[in-house]
């Protein structure tokens, strides 16, 4: 039995590292009045462009740096339509989705050919392999078999708590989310606060992507985000757009996720497709009661244009 | 009026985007292939599209594919194929029976060759233009499962699958009974884990972590039915390996010879689809496709074992492995069980 919790925590710090990024770029998006909903389908092409980097130069940080610059360049669609051509946030999103997977699949198409070979980059290496530690205890596994990029996962939710509670800079970001046109009277550029949040969200997308071809499998597969973007929104909303509640709410889904998994093994009377559900369930039940008082961005959603009135 | 421009320049990609589809029958046979896995994922889709060109340049056909597709266009690809005039459309897998019956109904002259199809699904075709191209399950479960037998030392051993399909279940079954036996006659005990299935092909990080669970649990022979899923399954055992210093846990490949692929791949199951679907092509040129099911076994040879890991696999195991495959093939293999296709 305490093996089996070990391993379970284990998985579910696994599970959520991805969701933690994703969840992010969505808070930003969403904390300057964007409804982004084209997560997904930013995190495939940064899923893509982080393997396919990673392979050809070897180096897998190199792959989630240009996982997050793709992520950019896709969002930038996403932030001319909807800033500067105030279109409809959701729609532009959903295109988002149907667009950049369909552009990695291309792309890998184009690069490796319609060969069948199975193709294997390296992963970055976790702090307990860099410093040589080979004991399998529990607590250095949790705390130092991870990779950079798990802890910068947490360092961000930290800096994003501090960015947006204690600075000038991050109550003016806020500003823009809940009430734009009383940000723009107070002088704040509410068109470049929106671009910039799209720049984080991109990125941010772009690592999340990344981070799946980089830090946890060898392989990239078309669909390999997996519907991670959308449970990144459920998790924002989840979190109460707070930086810690989407660290608790993506525990939260890596932990339900981590369970589908082991209780398939333990059990032999139910489907297995039961256990599958309960990711989706908790989510639909989170968001039920959660998701009564709202608290997110007054402005979310609502196209800005600065001499409407 | 900046709208309409990019909107203009999206709805011109997307017709550019549609031109080589539109353009790209041939003016000889054409088989189109549609496939919920890449063709890339090392596993299940790799080995279906080459068997589909091995037999394509055999007859001289030209060939098309559509890989990664979602369970919602299953329907909608095979017909946007049927429209494009292909002479056959090629389903690797049990799942795309009801989007074949249907198309096969509304597009009678095009041959339908659903692999892994049930042997009873060419009956259901209201034309006749639906033949069922069907490895046997349980040979390809027994051909896994002795090795697994012989090679186990924990005795206990994991199969992981994509979807619960009658295929699966039956390599599932086949794979425990025939593990069972051969650690029995080779005075060991098995304990096959329950099946774990992913709910799709593509997610290798499912597999990794099913793995992880399931060698938590002892297992230390692994085989599967799940594509990519198995790939993520594999860099598990791999990881898990490297940590300890050296290879004791192992995993045996299916549906190609994936010796070499990773570390942990002892030996695997090879399905040689080509053989049944160039059959199929065949039929199609002297117009006798359709209303059968082709058996593909030991005995025919579209079912074989792949190549050893000789440095992982002892002498003797190999010896005492190929006398296995030798009864499965003579049909002495546990007293002489009947298999499905006999």
């Amino acid at each position: 039995m305490g093996s089996f919790i070990t391993n379970l925590i284990l998985a579910s710090i696994r599970m959520a590292s991805p969701l933690i990024f994703l969840s992010l770029a969505e808070l930003y998006s969403q904390r300057a009045g964007l409804v982004n909903i084209g997560i997904e389908g930013i995190a495939a092409i940064g899923s893509l462009t982080g393997f396919m980097v990673s392979l050809i130069s070897g180096n897998p940080l190199l792959g989630v740096l240009a996982g997050a610059l793709a992520g950019i360049l896709v969002n930038m669609i996403f932030a001319y339509a909807t800033i500067t051509l105030c279109a409809e946030q959701i729609v532009y999103g959903m295109a988002i989705n149907i667009f950049a997977p369909a552009l990695a699949a291309f792309a890998y198409r184009v690069y490796f050919g319609s060969g069948s070979e199975l193709v294997q980059a390296n992963l970055m290496v976790t702090l307990k392999g860099l410093l040589g530690i080979k004991s399998d205890n529990f607590l250095v596994n949790l705390f130092l078999d991870q990779t950079p990029m798990v802890y910068f996962a947490y360092i961000l939710v930290i800096v994003t708590a501090i960015y947006f509670r204690r600075t000038k800079s991050g109550l003016n970001y806020k500003a823009v989310g809940e009430y734009p046109k009383a940000a723009a009277t107070i002088g704040i550029n509410v068109i470049g606060v929106k671009y910039l949040s799209c720049v984080i969200c991109g990125a941010l997308a772009g690592i999340g992507g990344a981070y799946l071809t980089t830090c946890y499998s060898k392989t990239y597969v078309d669909g390999n985000v997996a519907g991670r973007g959308f449970i990144a929104l459920a998790a924002v909303i989840f979190g109460r757009w707070s930086s810690g509640g989407v660290l608790i709410a993506c525990l939260f889904f890596g932990f339900c996720d981590a369970l589908q998994i082991r209780l398939q093994l333990i059990n032999n009377t139910l489907p297995y497709q039961f256990f599958q559900m309960i990711p989706y369930v908790a989510t639909i039940v989170v968001l039920a009661l959660i998701g009564a008082k709202k608290a997110g961005p007054k402005a979310s959603g609502q196209p800005y244009r600065k001499e409407e009135r | 009026m900046k709208k309409k421009i990019v909107a203009m320049i999206a709805a011109g990609a997307m017709i550019a985007s549609m031109v080589p589809a539109m353009t790209a029958h041939a003016d000889g046979h054409t088989v189109a292939m549609i496939c919920d896995s890449s063709i890339s994922d090392g596993g299940w889709g790799m080995a279906c599209y080459n068997a589909m060109i091995d037999a394509a340049e055999k007859c001289g056909w030209e060939t098309m594919y559509s890989d990664s597709i979602a369970q919602s266009a299953y329907y909608d690809t095979i017909v946007s194929y049927c429209d494009l005039g292909v002479d056959m459309i090629y389903a690797p897998g049990n799942q795309y029976t009801d989007a074949v019956l249907q198309a096969a109904e509304e597009y009678p002259d095009i041959a339908f060759a659903l692999l892994n199809g049930g042997a009873d699904t060419p009956e259901k075709a209201a034309n006749g233009n639906v033949s069922s191209l069907l490895p046997n399950a349980q040979q390809i479960g027994w051909i896994a499962g002795a090795l697994a037998g012989l090679m186990t030392e924990s005795g206990t051993i994991a199969f992981i699958g994509g979807m619960e399909l009658d295929t699966t279940l039956a390599k599932y079954a086949g794979y425990g009974e025939a593990a069972a036996f051969v650690a029995e006659e080779n005075g060991k005990s098995v304990t096959l884990l329950d099946p774990v299935y992913s709910g799709d092909f593509s997610a290798s990080d499912k597999g990794l972590e099913f793995a992880k669970a399931m060698m938590d649990q002892g297992a230390d022979v692994f085989f599967g039915d799940a594509s990519a899923v198995d790939s993520g399954a594999r860099q598990a055992i791999d990881e898990a390996n490297e940590a300890a210093g050296e290879i004791k846990i192992y995993d045996i490949a299916q549906p190609a010879d994936l010796l070499g692929q990773n570390d942990c791949v002892i030996g695997s199951q090879v399905t040689d689809n080509s053989v049944l679907i160039e059959l199929s092509m065949k039929a199609v040129e002297d117009g006798s496709f359709g209303g059968e099911t082709l058996y593909g076994t030991l005995q025919n040879g579209v079912l074989s074992a792949g190549e050893l890991n000789k440095d992982i696999v002892p002498e003797d195991v190999q010896a005492a492995y190929a006398d296995y495959i030798q009864q499965m093939v003579d049909g002495t293999f546990m007293g002489g069980v009947e298999t499905e296709a006999e």
